[in-house]
């Protein structure tokens, strides 16, 4: 404890940025488990977000495999499973249900959340704004810490008698509180993740307001400074709400409220008695499992709480992302980012009419029609500053000399795949239209194309360009390209046909499609999205291998190797806790690349200016572009 | 394990749109024709960024000596990128908005001709169906009553509800059929009793939660007579996939000649409580195992 005293009074007892050799007694657990340092976190982040990428993906492949081939053994694994999960080798129904509902929920919460905005918030944050670390470094330690607990007790789940939850990454009631100790466990998880999220989005606000590097204007920060700190607000505005609704379920569950549930439910089979006995009236021993007590609540009031925060959380994974390819393109474009504050208030945009969104979600649920209309139209209106954001990317690259690292091709896969899935959501935005392609394989593709091709293409990019600065190593290149390529194919080629599947009417979540008649046609398409699947998750070994072997064989990483103007890279090539070994003072915006009147293509922020002529020419093209 | 290259890659000549399965009721075609506008759009958009996208990479790929442009934006270019967008999405919201009204709001539900209640159900997963019987009435509903022998509800102490068809139809391979007429107008009444389902009729473009607590009013009309298929589009536990119904849309007469051979059935037990009407479901349909 006095260790962790003084250590705190180091970070924030000492501006000095360079003198800092009297953090090498730090001890092991200190400096690697239990540190307060904002990059040791952030490879803490993307070390378990990596780790449940694999998880989540396996659970993937193995729903891929039972619609591919249903009551067929899985291959290699299905005999070594337990019985609970398996029957025969082949996944059960009510396993398949656990494993949809775990795959969208660590998919959403342990990977995508965690990667765009846990790791690249903490990693970028303070290093391209030019400080030593976050404001609240402590808070930032505990945020972190709350993942590997969470997780575990997500994961914890499978091992019931019961199963773990198995209502949907939605996890909607009645379902969801009629359901066993699995959803218990999901709910707890849950909440600790959203408390993660709430304590980093705090300490990223804090620090993005008072700790910008001396000259750093607001509208001076790259993209990715931008996109995190929107999100953070997005975060702080719509975390609590799904803590709240995740307690009222929770209470629902345990302490005979009824927030959620109807009276005179015939909920659950007798197994469920467990959770539910305390409401339910044994007589019939079958099915006379009656809720009498509590009564009066309404199951859609869950959806608007969820859908309140879990809108929002789409852009809280997207934006992120928007803001790294943002910045990734204009580097490797070797051009200043077309329309900065249009972008910026883009982001804003996206981030205000995403909290009036949410009903697009319940169109089908039974909420008031009138209500329908109200979230069709502004969910149509949040296409617009989507539409701004590509215009402005395509703008980017317009006229300029683009490098086609893999961090770069990432970016543009980025774009690629943003414009698919943003024009399938103008189709669910159409509320009529809605009607038909509601809960089928048409949103399964949609959110695929968003979070997969969308933010986790721009993961990648990120992971590209900032692994010199996190690793002091470079990534292979050859390597990363290869990772590119089949990821983009086999990512195009398993997603793209679920929207065909979609229109056909194929429902998602369902355990055997060709139980109906008109779904049997699509077996073949399906065993062609499963295998296009298992090598889209093999593909991500090349990233994993990738990474080892630069960390063991890497070129040591220069100082700026992409040649770039943050200020991230104004750090030594490996930053050491502290981060710059110089004082650093702000001339100029992110995006100054090829500047006519420089003979390099580059003008990092840092760097003074040479002349008063070229300072104020540089301000009158500022002047000009606002 | 077999795999059919040339089957598993059918899907790749073939349009998006050829997808849908034949639609046979009133209002899916506008559904269709606003599905099929936003596609046009859509793929229109598609061609152009892709094709300044690819333009862009293509020319303007890395070469030595050469500097890229040193712009930063232009703000009549921002505003017109805000305002095209905008009008071509209100445009699809605006023009979305009148097949949404006709479809889901209540009160534009037209006059029925036929008004059934549909129950999803969990314990087993199907559905359940309520006709009003001979006297034409519904029977009052009464939540107290509710109980998995009288899953409407159906109050004991109201003459009409003696007569109430009720059919259950578990859900597999082959469950119970269901009749309705062509070219009226269907009113279905949709609820639960246990969790969230969703009523989904693939061929007639209707698709609706059922909420516990509360009854939701679904229509159609029918256009073509036949046997379509009743699909479960919300989780509703690990027999979700098994919810399949069978609907068979009929001309008036063999409706009218289903309803009487069903009530036969009812009639002669008319004093005995509604609750044996389950004995319908079970002489009719002898297993719902699932097929594979």
């Amino acid at each position: 404890m006095q260790s962790a005293i003084a250590h705190a009074h180091e970070t924030h007892g000492h501006d000095s940025h360079g003198d800092h050799a009297h953090h090498h007694d730090v001890s092991f657990i200190r400096k690697y488990v239990f540190s307060t340092d904002h990059k040791v976190i952030a490879k803490q982040f993307m070390l378990a977000s990596l780790f449940f990428l694999f998880v989540g993906g396996l659970f993937a492949l193995l729903i891929r495999w039972q619609l591919a081939y249903p009551g067929e053994a899985i291959p290699l694994i299905g005999n070594i499973l337990p019985d609970t999960w398996v029957s025969d080798g082949a996944v059960t129904a009510n396993f398949y249900t656990q494993l949809l509902t775990l795959h969208g929920t660590v998919m959403i919460f342990y990977v995508i959340i965690p990667l765009a905005v846990g790791m690249f918030g903490n990693f970028c944050i303070p290093l391209m704004i030019g400080t030593d670390d976050m404001a609240l470094p402590r808070l930032n330690m505990y945020s972190f810490w709350l993942v590997p607990p969470a997780g575990l007790i997500m994961l914890t789940g499978f091992f019931f008698d019961s199963g773990t939850a198995a209502a949907g990454w939605t996890g909607y009631p009645p379902l969801g509180p009629s359901s066993g100790a699995g959803q218990t466990t999901w709910l707890i998880s849950l909440f600790l993740i959203g408390f993660s999220s709430i304590m980093g989005a705090t300490n990223y606000m804090a620090t993005i307001l008072n700790k910008r590097a001396k000259g750093l204007q607001m509208f001076q920060m790259p993209l990715t400074v931008w996109g995190l700190f929107i999100t953070a607000i997005l975060i702080t505005l719509g975390t609590p709400v799904l803590a709240a609704a995740i307690s009222m379920q929770l209470a629902d569950q345990y302490l005979h409220t009824s927030f959620f549930m109807p009276d005179n439910l015939l909920v659950g089979a007798p197994d469920n008695s467990l959770v539910t006995g305390a409401f339910i009236q044994n007589g019939n021993q079958l099915l006379e499992h009656k809720q009498l007590l509590g009564g009066g609540g309404q199951p859609i009031l869950w959806q608007h709480l969820f859908w309140f925060y879990s809108h929002p959380a789409v852009y809280i994974m997207i934006l992120p992302g928007m803001g790294i390819v943002s910045d990734v393109l204009s580097t490797f474009a070797r051009k200043p980012l077309y329309g900065y504050k249009a972008m910026i208030f883009a982001i804003m945009g996206i981030a205000f009419l995403g909290f009036i969104v949410w009903g697009h979600h319940m169109f089908q649920s039974g909420m008031n029609p009138l209500l329908g209309t109200t979230f069709m139209l502004s969910t149509i209106v949040i296409a617009v500053p989507s539409a701004i954001k590509i215009f402005n990317w395509l703008g980017t690259i317009w006229r300029g000399n683009i490098r086609f690292t893999a961090a770069n091709m990432n970016a543009l896969a980025f774009i690629a795949t943003f414009i698919i899935g943003g024009l399938s959501g103008v189709f669910m935005a159409s509320a009529p239209v809605d009607i038909y392609i509601h809960d089928t394989y048409f949103i399964v593709a949609h959110i695929h194309y968003v979070l997969f091709g969308g933010a986790l293409f721009a993961i990648f990019s990120g992971i590209y360009y900032w692994f010199p600065k996190m690793y002091g190593k470079m990534l292979n290149e050859s390597l990363g390209r290869k990772h590119f390529y089949w990821s983009f194919v086999f990512f195009n080629l398993t997603f793209y046909p679920m929207h065909l599947l979609g229109v056909g009417g194929h429902m998602r979540r369902i355990y055997n499609p060709y139980i109906y008649e008109f779904l049997q046609q699509y077996q073949p398409m399906n065993q062609f999205i499963t295998i296009a699947a298992i090598i889209l998750g093999f593909s991500q070994f090349i990233l994993i291998f990738n990474i080892l072997w630069s960390l063991k064989y890497g070129k040591p990483a220069p100082r700026n190797p992409w040649q770039a103007n943050s200020l991230e890279w104004a750090a030594p090539a490996h930053p050491g806790h502290g981060n710059f070994d110089s004082d650093i003072r702000v001339y100029r915006g992110p995006y100054e690349f090829s500047h006519p009147d420089r003979e390099s293509d580059f003008y990092p922020q840092w760097e003074e200016p040479q002349g008063v002529e070229s300072h104020s020419h540089e301000a009158k093209e500022h002047s000009h572009s606002a | 394990m077999s795999f059919d290259f040339s089957k598993a890659m059918e899907w790749a000549y073939k349009d998006m749109l050829t997808f849908f399965p034949e639609n046979v009721s009133t209002f899916g075609s506008e559904l269709d024709s606003l599905f099929a506008m936003i596609y046009y759009a859509s793929v229109a958009i598609f061609f152009l960024t892709y094709a300044i996208l690819i333009a862009f990479i293509i020319m303007y790929r890395h070469q030595e000596g050469r500097k890229a442009y040193y712009y930063h934006g232009n703000n009549l270019m921002e505003f017109t990128w805000t305002l095209l967008p905008t009008f071509l999405f209100a445009g699809i919201g605006l023009w979305s908005d009148d097949a949404w009204t006709k479809s889901k709001y209540a009160y534009k539900v037209p006059n029925p001709d036929v008004t059934i209640d549909v129950l999803g159900y969990q314990s087993g997963f199907g559905w359940q169906f309520r006709y009003p019987g001979p006297d034409g009435v519904f029977g009052k509903k009464d939540r107290n009553q509710i109980s998995s022998a009288n899953p409407f509800g159906i109050d004991s102490s109201d003459s009409h509800g003696k007569d109430d068809l009720v059919i259950i139809s578990p859900g597999g391979a082959r469950p119970v059929e269901v009749h309705l007429p062509i070219n009226k107008n269907v009113l279905v009444n949709l609820s639960s009793n246990d969790v969230l389902h969703s009523f989904f009729l693939p061929n007639f473009r209707v698709k609706q939660d059922a909420v516990p607590g509360q009854w939701i009013k679904v229509w159609f009309n029918g256009t073509k007579a036949g046997r379509y298929e009743i699909a479960c589009a919300e989780l509703c536990g690990s027999g979700h996939y098994n919810m399949r119904g069978l609907l068979i849309m009929d001309s008036q007469q063999d409706y009218d000649a289903w309803l009487d051979q069903q009530y036969k059935i009812v009639k002669p037990e008319l004093s005995a409580p509604v609750s044996d009407t389950t004995a319908i479901a079970a002489a009719t349909s002898d297993s719902t195992t699932t097929k594979n």
